[in-house]
């Protein structure tokens, strides 16, 4: 699994409150950015098929080092953006809530994790195409591996400075002891930062004018190598 | 599980729906806001609760109420492995680290380390804990109709909010059989057979690609289809949902009471600690 979700009863009321009024304040943003309730028709049913689409491919086991569930939210920034995919991944924790991945009370503190890895991986992809001109599949994967390794610290901040209810144990403790799921969570990211790679090269091909947001302007595809992707219907 | 499902241990959107919308139990037929407030209730219990035995009583509590929805137990065991999971990957290592009396140890690489009473409770706690929301929670959706439910998010959650959840609402359904039908053809043509992690990788990442494609090809479809009929930014709720009942606002009002009397003596003054 490439990220973890908190379930409820992990952090304090006091805690529970905070994380979700930044994490209110976040979505706030990203709804002022979108336009408020004049979101356009086209950008609600495109962030609901990525919800949709995120939501039945984390139900997928990839048969890889024992089987890995990835949840793709660096790739639904690249796709929409960070203001649009922040609202993705605040209904996909709603719908994860709704089957116990993730508590209700936690959504706030997921779904802060979740906006992180929208942000940089929208915004690492952009810099590394833009900028560096690199390929799509080495930005993808770089913006991914990224996104998920400072997500998964992000995480452990957040767990460290809330503490565990019920433990004794001080942040700086709680930190060491959870440094373990971190480098767990960031081996199993680079397997969603290849598979994201993979995506990015795949939707370049046939329909990179929706990777246009991401990549400022429709630019052609000249060294990719080793990203041909296996024909699968 | 149903012939989509391609997990036993996450629920099956189908299936919810499916005993949601066909269920005749006692609680199908509660007032889905009192269902819904019940939920908002037990997730403040299971956060300000700390005595372990009161946890297990609300846990056996819900577990009678998932029950009473004639909902299928054995699928919920399946079903708690996420969670458990969860809870397990964050406080593992409390069970050694946390102080208390140890009651097994093991020596590794010349150290030895021991789970303590105090660590193994905390443990315990904190699944119990995540359990009795997550049961209730799958009993909130297999027991509320797809109307029902699209109403009572249209009234709490933020327009763009309400749109994109109800959206994606119908949209899960269509997305994960397009991908169950590749993942078919894909077994179908022996490619569960394919050695490898980089081959596997690359497989699954063409399966994930060609329907972020097809989302955002139907997605636009749905925009073109919703503006031409008028959509002005608002679904129409065809079923509207009535206040609960006498009993349902007396349950809720017991269930409340149970709450700030959990909180008074957590925070203020040990109100239960005689038992």
């Amino acid at each position: 699994m490439a990220h973890v979700h908190l379930e409820d009863g992990a952090f304090t009321i006091e805690w529970v409150v905070i994380w979700t009024l930044i994490a209110v304040a976040l979505i706030a943003i990203a709804l002022y950015r979108l336009g408020g309730y004049a979101i356009p028709t086209r950008k609600l049913a495109v962030a609901a098929m990525c919800v949709a689409v995120g939501f039945a491919i984390f139900q997928i086991e990839i048969p890889v080092f024992g089987g890995v569930h990835i949840n793709l939210t660096p790739l639904i920034g690249i796709l929409v953006g960070p203001s649009l995919g922040s609202l993705a991944v605040l209904v996909i924790n709603m719908f994860g809530a709704a089957i116990g991945h993730g508590g209700w009370g936690m959504i706030g503190a997921n779904s802060i994790v979740n906006i992180v890895e929208v942000f940089l991986g929208f915004f690492i992809y952009r810099h590394l195409r833009c900028s560096w001109n690199a390929s799509r599949f080495f930005s993808a994967f770089s913006a991914t591996a990224v996104a998920l390794t400072v997500s998964a610290f992000v995480a452990l901040v957040i767990i460290s400075i809330s503490g565990i209810q019920g433990s004794t144990q001080g942040g700086e403790q709680t930190f060491a002891n959870l440094l373990i799921m971190a480098a767990a969570n960031i081996a199993t990211g680079l397997v969603e930062a290849v598979v994201t790679g993979y995506i990015v090269s795949f939707i370049g091909k046939i329909r990179s004018d929706l990777l246009e947001m991401a990549e400022g302007e429709k630019r052609p595809e000249t060294a990719e190598t080793s990203q041909e992707v296996g024909t699968v219907v | 599980m149903s012939r989509r499902s391609y997990s036993r241990h996450i629920p099956d959107f189908r299936l919810m729906t499916f005993f949601a919308e066909d269920g005749k139990s006692v609680v199908h037929r509660m007032n889905p806001w009192t269902k819904a407030a019940l939920l908002a209730i037990v997730i403040l219990m299971a956060i300000i609760m700390d005595d372990l035995i009161l946890l297990a009583v609300l846990y056996l509590s819900v577990l009678a109420f998932y029950a009473a929805g004639r909902l299928p137990i054995r699928l919920l065991v399946g079903w708690y492995t996420l969670p458990v999971f969860f809870v397990v990957t964050i406080a593992i290592l409390l069970i050694f680290t946390e102080p208390g009396d140890p009651l097994a140890s093991i020596e590794i690489l010349g150290k030895r380390i021991a789970i303590t009473d105090a660590g193994l409770m905390l443990l315990v706690t904190l699944l119990v804990r995540a359990l009795a929301v997550v049961t209730l929670s799958l009993a909130l959706f297999m027991t509320t109709r797809y109307s029902h439910m699209a109403y009572m998010v249209s009234r709490i959650l933020p327009r763009p909010l309400a749109n994109i959840f109800l959206l994606s609402y119908r949209f899960n359904f269509e997305t994960s059989d397009e991908i169950s039908d590749v993942v078919d053809a894909v077994h179908s043509r022996n490619g569960n057979m394919v050695r490898g992690a980089a081959k596997q990788t690359r497989l699954f990442a063409g399966i994930f690609g060609l329907s972020f494609v097809h989302a955002f090809e139907r997605a636009e479809r749905i925009a073109k289809a919703m503006e031409s009929r008028g959509f002005s930014g608002e679904f129409p709720n065809v079923e509207k949902l009535t206040k609960p009942s006498h009993y349902g606002y007396l349950l809720v009002s017991l269930t409340i009471l149970a709450l700030v009397i959990i909180t008074y003596s957590r925070y203020v003054s040990d109100l239960i600690g005689w038992w």
